[in-house]
Order: C-alpha cells, then structure tokens, then sequence
C-alpha cells in the first residue's frame, strides 16, 4: 500500500506553463534584488515572517519567526538581517544554511493583504553592532541571520484576502483546536493531565528572550 | 474532549501596560542637525499636560517601542510638545524608526511629563550641554533668560552641522552661549570655566559620558546636577534570587538570579511600564513598603521608591505596591 503521495500522477513544468499561461509583464518585471523605501517600510512594521531554507540535497524547511515590528534589520540596500531568538535549540535553519545558503523569507503585516517576498543567500553571524540593534530586555541574540538579497517584490493580496486572515472573525477557528496540551497528551500517549502540561508551556511562554 | 483552554495568540507578557497617555499628532518633523529631527507633536485632547524645564516623555512609536526624549519647547505652549532625536548608528529600532519612518499627521500617544533633571532657584546658572543633550537646556536657559537670572551656556559638539540649534542660540542669546566643535577646536578646558564658577552658581550637565565625567571632575559636587542618555558603567555585586510580594495581588513572583525584578514581575503577569532599562529613565519606578533595596539606578531613586529595570534586593524578600 503506497501512500496518496507516490499515487497522484505529475504535471511536468511545461504543462504546468501551459496550464496557467504566462504572468503579464509588469508581474514578470517586478522583482528587483534592492531594497528601496517602501521594502524598507514594510519590514520595519512587519512583526512576523516565514524563513525557508533546505540542505545540500533539497531536503526543505520553513520556521516562522516574530517580534516588535522592524524586529528585522535592514543593513543597507542589499543586506538584512534576522535575529535568532531562543526557540527549541534544534537550529534546523542554521544547519540547512551551512549546506546551502540559499534562503526565501515572506514576511507580513497585520492587515495589509500584500505580503513582502525576499529570496537570497543567508549565512549565520555573531557581529556584536548587528546583534547590539536586535537587544530586546536588555537581551541580545546569540546570534542573527545575515541575508544577502538577490530578489525582492511584493506579493498580491489574492491568499490573504481569500484566506480571511486578517478577519477577527476567523480567530473562532483557532477554538475548533485542542489545546496544545491535550494533543500532546494523545499524540505521545502521556500519563499527564492536560491542564498540566498546557500550564508549563504557558509558563515557558512568559520568558521570550 | 474538555472545551480548549485556547492558547491567547497574541500579548506577550511584555505588552505595555495601561499607564496614562495623551493623544497627540506628529504636526512637524525638521531636520535640525545633519543627524537630528525635531518633531513637533499636537495633542488632539485638550491642553497637554504641563511641564517643566528638564522634564521628558515617552513615546509610544508605532512599532510597538517606547523611548523617552526631553521636552525642548516652551513650557508655555500647551497645544504643542517638541523633542528632537538623534539617530542612533546602533538604533534598536526607535531612533531609526523616528527618522525614516515616521509620518507627518500620524497619531503619536505620549506619557503624561516626568522630571528627574528639575531646575532649582539660583543666582545664576552656567549650562554645559553636549550633542543633543542641548535638548532640556534648552527650556531651562529660556527659563532663566525670562526670569532675568544670569546664564551662560557651553554647547560641546562634534561640528556645527552635528548640533541642532546652535545657530538659533548664537543668533538669539549672544555671547551667553558658546559653541565649542570639538572637530576643528578640540574639547573645551571645563576645568577653567569651573575655576571662574561664581560661589553661589548651579551648574546643568546633560551629554554624553565623557563629558559628565569630565564635568564632575572640575565641578563641585553639591551644585552640579546632570542626566544621563546611558548608565554610568559600575560594578556590583554578583545577581542573586529573591522574592517580591506584590501587595495588591496578595501574589509572591520570585526574580531568579538571571532576570531583572522588571522582566520577572512582568512575566509574571504584573507589567510595568518599561523604557530605557538601565535605570535612566524612571518610566517604572515602583513604591517599596518592606525590604532593603540594591539601589544601581542613575536617577537616584526617592525614599522608598525603586526602578526595578536595574535596581535589584539585598534582603530575601521585598513587599512592593503591586
């Protein structure tokens, strides 16, 4: 039995091309490897972003990653930079980074339905001036990701706006869950009230940096 | 399954608290140096709060950060706040977010006045400001020059181009005011000026370290009063654990070794105002009903008050009015 994965059949990129037709030429033009003003702007209020990155055989990645609004650092017109911040120490970007370097990032604002999409090469640093910058509670980051950017451009709003995210209303699905302390008693088989655990992660959550 | 004890997506412990803020507008932003802006702020709530020479706010930015400028505007003027800023090369995101991103006719919440830099009554007064510590001298110099008190100023900068509003003062106060560029002239001798210091002057200080240290060498003590942008760095002794009793809350919130009693309160649901963190600012000063404090602000904190951004405890156990 192979799972509906390996079953579904394939469109090759020439189909796929066929399929959709071609991307009108100011879409196609638009990305640009410069961070000019209104890029500039939109990261200094985005608070949330996507990193994605993959390892030397393609094995990909995606890790979300938030702060204050402008928590990432724009060096100059080509470089930025994104604060590493105490998470679970699994560090599956900064290992992906040292095979390939190669990273997408989709950043966000909330309620803006445009997305800001920043493609480039990424490399780990400590740099004491950049991670100076990123000091929140009197914290610095251990470390930062420094991106080189090769393209940048914004992203239409079709996903957002179909996706409702930024109605409150949608926040009632979030109460469809379980809480997270009740999955992980399930899913681990765990001999451990849910309140308990949902109490600890709560108090794991009240320390951010 | 039991209902989700849904996991509150948003407010980290560290939002701000609903301390007292005013309502204004950003009306004007000048450039006033090569690195400074002065932005003009116009309450949309009725008169401002009134302030006195010395005094500061806290911002509000809209990327979420709080910083504390001087007020440099007339104390008169109730319609308007003004405060000028530096951009800072290392900005953590407020300075930076003021020159490139702040907009005209924006909505800007400010905090109600705080004042740990007051002018005193005196004969006379000599003012020593460096960079954009021009900034509270500003108001104190025009406070003197109404009242008829004689005054001098010393404005210590890099060149004339790095500091804001020297050519206004030059042009509209004289040979009270002299214009040091440290650049092209070299620092200024504080130690002459401190030697031909009438008896009975007071002597303001605002700038950078180097020159509040240089000011407190020459200067008498008792009549020299300054404030800081950064903590005067000094040693004490090693972080320990203690407890505090908030006793509103009736709640117990223990400050591991590792965190200052801000961040701790704060995680622990009690959220502070909180601004410079290095005990500069006073934006969370704290009453202190029981225990011995470890005083390690710059303000110099009032009988049983604290500023647990820095400050920390000697005893076990402090009872705070929380």
């Amino acid at each position: 039995m192979t799972h509906a994965a390996t079953r579904i059949r394939s469109v090759g990129p020439r189909e796929v091309r066929a399929r959709l037709g071609l991307p009108d030429a100011m879409t196609a033009s638009k990305k640009t490897d410069r961070l000019d003003e209104h890029f500039r702007r939109f990261i200094a209020h985005s608070p949330f972003l996507t990193m994605a990155t993959a390892d030397a055989e393609g094995r990909a990645d995606c890790s979300p990653r938030g702060d204050y609004p402008g928590f990432v650092k724009v060096l100059d017109d080509r470089t930025l930079a994104i604060p590493d911040r105490p998470g679970n120490k699994i560090a599956d970007s900064f290992g992906n980074l040292a095979e390939n370097d190669g990273v997408g990032l989709l950043f966000l604002v909330p309620g803006m339905r445009e997305t800001l999409r920043v493609n480039g090469r990424a490399r780990a640093t400590d740099e004491p001036d950049v991670l100076t910058r990123m000091e929140v509670e009197g914290r610095r980051p251990v470390l930062a990701v420094v991106v080189e950017v090769t393209e940048v451009y914004f992203h239409c709003g079709r996903a957002l706006i179909r996706s409702r995210l930024w109605d409150p209303a949608s926040r009632a699905l979030a109460d469809e869950l379980p809480s997270v302390g009740e999955v992980a008693v399930e899913q681990y088989g765990l001999d451990v009230p849910p309140e308990v655990l949902e109490r600890r992660l709560q108090d794991g959550y009240r320390k951010l940096y | 399954m039991t209902p989700p004890t849904a996991t509150p997506a948003d407010a980290p412990a560290t939002a701000p608290t609903a301390a007292p803020v005013q309502a204004t507008v950003v009306d004007r932003i000048d450039r006033v140096a090569e690195d400074v802006v002065a932005l003009t702020l116009r309450g949309t709530g009725g008169p401002l709060a009134p302030w006195e020479p010395g005094a500061h706010i806290d911002l509000r930015l809209p990327n979420w950060l709080t910083r504390q400028y001087s007020l440099c505007g007339d104390p008169a003027d109730r319609d308007t706040y003004r405060v000028a800023v530096r951009h800072d090369r290392l900005s953590r995101g407020g300075s930076e977010y003021v020159h490139r991103f702040l907009r005209r006719d924006r909505p800007l919440p400010v905090s109600l006045p705080r004042n740990h830099f007051p002018l005193l009554p005196a004969p006379r007064y000599l003012f020593v400001a460096g960079g954009i510590g021009i900034t509270p001298v500003l108001p104190m110099l025009r406070a003197a020059v109404r009242a008829g008190v004689p005054a001098n100023l010393l404005y210590v900068g890099p060149s004339p181009d790095a500091m804001p509003f020297a050519a206004e003062l030059r042009a509209a106060l004289g040979d009270m005011v002299r214009v040091v560029a440290t650049r092209s002239e070299g620092r200024p001798d504080l130690g002459a000026l401190a030697a031909e210091l009438d008896e009975d002057s007071l002597v303001y200080c605002c700038g950078p370290a180097p020159l509040l240290a240089a000011a407190a060498q020459v200067f008498p003590a008792q009549r020299l009063y300054t404030e800081r942008f950064r903590p005067l760095a000094r040693t004490f002794g090693p972080d320990t654990a203690f407890e505090v009793l908030c006793r509103r809350s009736g709640r117990t919130v223990a400050v591991p070794s590792d965190e200052s009693m801000l961040d701790a309160l704060t995680h622990a649901g009690h959220p502070l105002p909180a601004g410079c963190r290095e005990g500069v600012c006073g934006s969370c000063e704290l009453a202190v009903a029981e225990g011995e404090v470890e005083h390690r602000d710059d303000l110099g904190a009032p009988e049983g008050r604290m500023y647990p951004c820095v400050s920390r405890a000697r005893s076990p156990r402090l009872v705070v009015d929380l």
